[in-house]
């Protein structure tokens, strides 16, 4: 094995050298110094190496042959090889960032450069105390002095700030150590760690020592310095203060955790502290620099916890501290470089990356991997964690955690709204240099396949979930081709994808076939529609795919942990497609946030689940015993966060109606029935336990007035795509209502209001779309007439709004059928009460949809409007056959239900019977009433036909209105608030109290954190009182 | 005995981190800030010495006569307090320059010493 002595030698050679040589070696000094960094590279690799691929042991170095505490022992084992692997491919990047900086005359921070990750690696080897001293000095000044060659404009006083704050912290280590000495006579690590008992001296020296770690791990509030620096100072300097010193100190404070057990309630305290409030002062930062500083502080603050947690994790302890260690030293590096890219340090800056899109999605990337999404290193690591929480009872530190990386998320993806949607004109371009890129890209690459490596290796997570994240990648690679292109390249993975999986599942699990079937086929359609954009529309398959991948994977889940990876792929694929749409950016992120606070309760849900069960077998759902209802409630929540029942509902009408044309039928005919199969899995599960009985009631009466509130909402409406989606909402919650009834004909309620849903909702939204294109408007009353324009269109709305309203023939009849069946049976008449006045309001917004679109007076500006594109008009039309074929033929698709509902709910009174389908109160026969009304509709069209020859045809203005012959077709074609009276009546329950309350708290939060972070005054005495203050509490708190 | 060396020592050096940290939160001057530095890091330094010193002891040095080598621990004292000490001083020495040079510079840009003068970075 190489000895470590190599890497002071190398350090410390070079740098006096360089000195001595003076202004000759100036020129070459730049190569010697890369050369110099690269050993270190290759000599902790070396180490790596040979623990991953020969099993070395580990070793310990002694300095001059001495025995310890006559010498200093350096220590070389896996972990430290990992950890200087870490720090040196981090030094020789930083290297390569500063690269200009250092050709512009200032060749001495090469040298200040070399000793200060010299330093990092022996802090990270060391075994001796006092040496521990000597190299945080030592990377200290080092700092100081890159700091001190940094032009920025306020670096200087941000560095003077560092030194005195450091100073202080540095001087209680100095005491801690030297006291360590006089209590036992030995500075070496392992010697103190195999003291029995501390005498009180030593407790006190090692108090001493954690605490001045601690500091140099910016605790709240004792942090103001490290925050100015991270503002201050170049943002490649801030990458290598929160990347490499940070996991440097967070492992010098595992290793001398080892002496300190009785400190780990201590760091868990701070740490957790230090995530929540730097999260949450974080809100209201607009310096970007400065908010990747609260953000690495609250990360770091995670780990400070997580090591404090090492006796409760158990053998989990190493995996979850180096996957949350890991995504932080790759994502925040590499968010500080891309910021070093940018002139301005405004966070709306970002959006100039749109550009250059490569860097786009690489500030993507590091987003989604600090929140925790998969398939990212700390998705692995939160969810370990959360088991591993709730397994040993600790619920109030599941919340707080959960708490800290929901505040994480609302300023993280604030931000990437920013840069993906604000107006970049303003700022000056980014530039991009080699030096700049290569870092970045490399990081980034390094996040993403340590991700997919880690999914690999993961128990639970099936092979196969990686392979559409693959292809999604290749897709994103073929970027620069025409969008007809990856159409049909999507088009076909989807096919091929769904082919492969789903015919299987008609035998095994009918469920799950016709979820997947909605999913697969559904996408397959919306994609046709795709063939509508003209260019590259660039970005949008590799999201789109993102979201039906996340689908798939949902289904195919057999564990709890990829249900809840599918989930959040699905997640993160649907907030790309969400906010495309033009004014989408605040919708976006409302989505965005109700999904991860979803997320988090099902994640909650889910830990609590296998705390019991000790499985993550999904269908241990059912072996529940202890706080059912807890866990119920808390997955309840989360799937509801996705179908917008009342009170979560407000991102979805601003989230369907912005998105793009093809874009509001996936997330609303499709992405919403993701929802609906979390809560079927759920109530399968769970439904039988006697506790959740009462919360199924809520339920129900969440879903009934769901139902009534979104349908009436949507009668008040003017934009017709904000129509489709209250409309949404309120069919949500019929599923919802019935769902909650808990038996047969409930569930078979809700299973045809799944399926029709998917159908009239894709119907309606693409084709109303479709028009959106061709008109350019939302507004209904700015449209009007357009039967005469587009008959094709009129044709699909008419078909989408007959079954939708549930009258016969079409299939929404069913539903009802069901409904009325259900509710008569589980005798919920108040309820079902609601649910019927609501389907009562839905004909006012129905009759809105297409007496203001299609009926009345065509417009002066759209008389020359062409019908809807063919390529939207052809899945419509599938659409159409797929509704009609269900209508008439409807105990094909029911009876197979029926069959597999009764595994559940074995006693039912329905029967089918030949065409006829009979329960307790009465028959229905689908293709009776389709053969009926077909042939009364034909007798009539026939009549009407007859006397229509006899019709007079006559130009639009052929009338008198008023006393007055109308010019415009706007006076004789009303359709604006045309429920006016209605409104004056009932408007009062749609009224936005809701929105209203969680404004009232998103503004109280905001004022908290506004108030808050004036602790931060700027004047570095003041953070010297908070050091000092941070001292004092600490030690009384020991104290006691 | 009150008035002993290490009592003395003791005081002193306690005195001196007061002083010290007193003198860096109340002294608005950047050199004067670095001065309380200075003694603070010497207050710390005695008392690390002090409680280093053993009464009657000589030094460690092994000169065949009063020190040999079977009789060194119980004669001589421990001279590692006193190479911490050492190293330590030469650290301070470096951490005061470094902050010299900062004082400098930010004095040549904004012609001010007062650390009040350097609020821009906050919150």
């Amino acid at each position: 094995m190489v000895s470590p002595y190599f890497l002071l030698g190398i350090g410390l050679g070079l740098a006096f050298l360089l000195g001595l040589l003076g202004q000759k070696a100036r020129k070459s000094s730049s190569i010697l110094i890369l050369v110099a960094l690269f050993s270190f590279v290759g000599i902790s690799f070396s180490w790596l190496w040979q623990f991953l691929q020969e099993n070395a042991s580990v070793t310990q170095f002694f300095s001059a042959g001495f025995k310890p505490p006559f010498s200093i022992a350096l220590q070389v084992g896996l972990h430290e090889a990992v950890l200087t692997s870490m720090i040196n491919v981090m030094g020789l990047f930083s290297f390569v960032s500063l690269w200009r900086n250092m050709k512009d005359g200032n060749e001495k921070l090469g040298p200040i450069l070399l000793i200060l990750f010299m330093g990092l690696n022996m802090l990270v080897l060391t075994r001796d105390i006092f040496n521990v001293f000597v190299f945080l000095e030592i990377t200290a000044i080092a700092l100081g002095g890159l700091i001190l060659f940094d032009e920025k404009k306020h670096a200087r006083s941000a560095g003077f700030k560092y030194l005195i704050a450091s100073a202080l912290i540095s001087t209680i280590y100095l005491l801690g150590a030297v006291l360590i000495y006089f209590s036992n006579g030995s500075l070496y690590l392992d010697d103190v760690m195999a003291l029995n008992n501390m005498s009180p001296m030593a407790i006190v020296a090692v108090f001493l020592l954690i605490l001045s770690l601690v500091l140099e791990l910016k605790p709240f509030p004792a942090n103001g310095w490290a925050l100015d620096v991270y503002q201050g100072a170049n943002p490649a300097i801030g990458a290598i203060v929160s990347a490499a010193i940070g996991s440097t100190m967070l492992f010098l404070l595992y290793k001398l955790m080892g002496m300190a057990a009785f400190m780990q309630e201590f760091l868990i305290a701070v740490g957790l502290i230090s995530f929540i409030a730097s999260n949450l002062l974080a809100l209201v930062q607009k310096n970007a620099n400065r908010l990747l500083g609260y953000s690495s502080i609250g990360q770091i603050g995670l780990i400070i916890s997580i090591i404090g947690l090492k006796d409760i994790l158990g053998d989990q302890f190493l995996f979850v501290a180096f996957m949350i260690l890991i995504t932080h030293f790759l994502a925040k590096a590499g968010l500080f470089w891309l910021s070093a890219m940018l002139k301005s340090d405004e966070l709306k800056a970002w959006s100039v990356f749109r550009k250059k899109s490569v860097l786009l999605v690489l500030f993507g990337i590091f987003i989604f991997a600090l929140i925790g999404f998969p398939p990212f290193p700390s998705f692995y690591g939160k969810w370990t964690l959360i088991i591993n929480l709730a397994e040993t009872h600790n619920y109030y530190l599941i919340a707080a955690i959960l708490i800290g990386s929901f505040l994480e998320a609302i300023y993280l993806f604030r931000w990437l709204g920013y840069a993906i949607k604000v107006d970049f004109t303003e700022y000056d371009e980014v530039k991009i240099n080699w030096e700049k890129l290569i870092p970045v890209l490399t990081f980034g690459a390094l996040l993403l396949a340590s991700g997919l490596y880690m999914a690999h290796l993961m128990p639970g997570i099936e092979d196969i979930t990686l392979w559409p994240l693959l292809f999604i990648l290749a897709i994103y690679l073929l970027d620069f081709l025409p969008a007809y292109i990856k159409n049909t390249i999507s088009i076909a993975a989807l096919a091929y994808f769904s082919f492969i999986i789903l015919p299987p599942y008609y035998e095994k699990d009918l469920l799950r076939f016709i979820f997947l079937g909605i999913f697969a086929i559904g996408g397959i359609l919306t994609l046709i529609a795709g063939y509508a954009y003209k260019g590259k529309r660039r970005g949008f398959y590799p999201v789109a795919l993102l979201m039906y991948a996340g689908l798939i994977v949902l289904i195919q889940a057999e564990t709890t942990l990829s249900f809840f990876f599918g989930w959040e792929i699905m997640t993160a694929g649907s907030y790309f497609l969400i906010i495309r749409g033009k004014r989408s950016m605040e919708h976006g992120l409302s989505y965005m946030l109700f999904s991860i606070g979803g997320a988090y309760a099902i994640l909650a849900g889910l830990g609590l689940t296998f705390a019991q069960t000790h499985n993550i077998d999904i269908l241990s759902l059912a072996s529940v015993t202890v706080h059912a209802k807890l866990i119920f409630l808390l997955l309840a929540v989360g799937f509801l966060t996705k179908t917008a029942a009342l009170g979560l509902h407000i991102w979805l009408p601003g989230a369907h109606a912005e998105a793009e044309s093809d874009v509001s039928p996936m997330v609303s005919a499709i992405l919403l029935k993701a929802g609906v199969f979390g809560l079927f899995i759920l109530m399968i599960a769970m439904g039988k336990n006697p506790e959740v009985a009462s919360i199924a009631y809520i339920l129900g009466w969440v879903g009934a007035l769901t139902a009534l509130v979104g349908n009436l909402a949507a009668a008040f409406q003017e934009d017709a795509k904000r129509l489709l989606a209250y409309s949404s909402i309120a069919q949500l919650g019929y599923i919802l209502f019935a769902l909650a009834m808990m038996s047969h004909l409930g569930w078979m309620t809700a299973m045809v209001y799944s399926l029709n849903h998917f159908m009239y909702k894709a119907i309606l939204f693409l084709t109303i779309g479709a028009v959106v294109l061709r008109v350019g408007t939302h507004s209904m009353y700015k449209m009007g007439g357009l039967i005469q324009r587009m008959p094709l269109a009129f044709i699909a709305v008419l078909v989408g709004i007959i079954a939708l309203s549930g009258v016969p023939p079409l299939s929404g009849f069913a539903g009802k059928w069901f409904f009325y069946n259900a509710v008569l049976e589980k005798g919920w008449y108040f309820q079902g009460a609601i649910v019927f006045f609501s389907g009562i309001v839905a004909f006012l917004y129905l009759f809105k949809l297409i007496y203001s679109v299609f009926l009345g007076q065509l417009k002066d500006n759209l008389r020359q409007v062409k019908d809807i594109s063919i390529w939207f008009a052809i899945p419509i039309y599938v659409l159409i056959l797929g509704i009609m074929f269900f209508s008439a033929k409807p105990e094909w698709v029911l009876q197979p239900l029926s069959d597999m509902l009764t595994q559940w709910y074995p006693n039912t009174s329905l029967s089918f019977d030949g065409l006829y389908i009979n329960s307790n109160f009465g028959y229905w026969s689908g293709t009776g009433v389709m053969i009926t009304i077909m042939i009364m509709f034909i007798v009539l069209l026939l009549w009407l036909w007859i006397l229509s020859r006899k019709v007079v045809k006559v130009k639009q203005f052929n009338i008198v209105y008023s006393a007055e012959a109308p010019q415009r077709p706007e006076t004789t074609h009303v359709s604006y608030n045309i429920f006016a009276g209605y409104y004056k009546a009932l408007g009062w329950i749609v009224a936005p109290k809701i929105s209203e309350l969680w404004n009232k708290i998103s503004d109280f939060v905001v004022s908290v954190a506004h108030f808050g972070r004036m602790i931060y005054t700027g004047n570095g005495q003041t953070y010297l009182v908070h050091i000092l203050a941070f001292i004092v509490v600490t030690f009384l708190w020991f104290l006691n | 005995m009150l008035l002993s060396i290490e009592n003395i020592a003791l005081a002193s050096g306690i005195l001196l981190i007061l002083i010290g940290l007193l003198g860096a939160l109340t002294n608005k001057n950047i050199i004067r800030m670095i001065v309380a530095f200075s003694i603070f890091d010497t207050g710390v330094n005695i008392l690390i010495v002090t409680f280093g010193y053993m009464p009657g002891r000589t030094a460690p040095i092994i000169d065949g006569a009063k020190v040999t080598a079977q009789n060194i621990a119980q004669v001589a004292i421990d001279p590692v307090p006193q190479a911490l000490v050492l190293t330590a001083i030469v650290i301070g020495f470096g951490v005061t320059a470094l902050m010299l040079v900062f004082a400098l510079k930010m004095h040549e840009k904004r012609k001010s010493l007062d650390i009040n003068d350097y609020t821009d970075l906050k919150w």
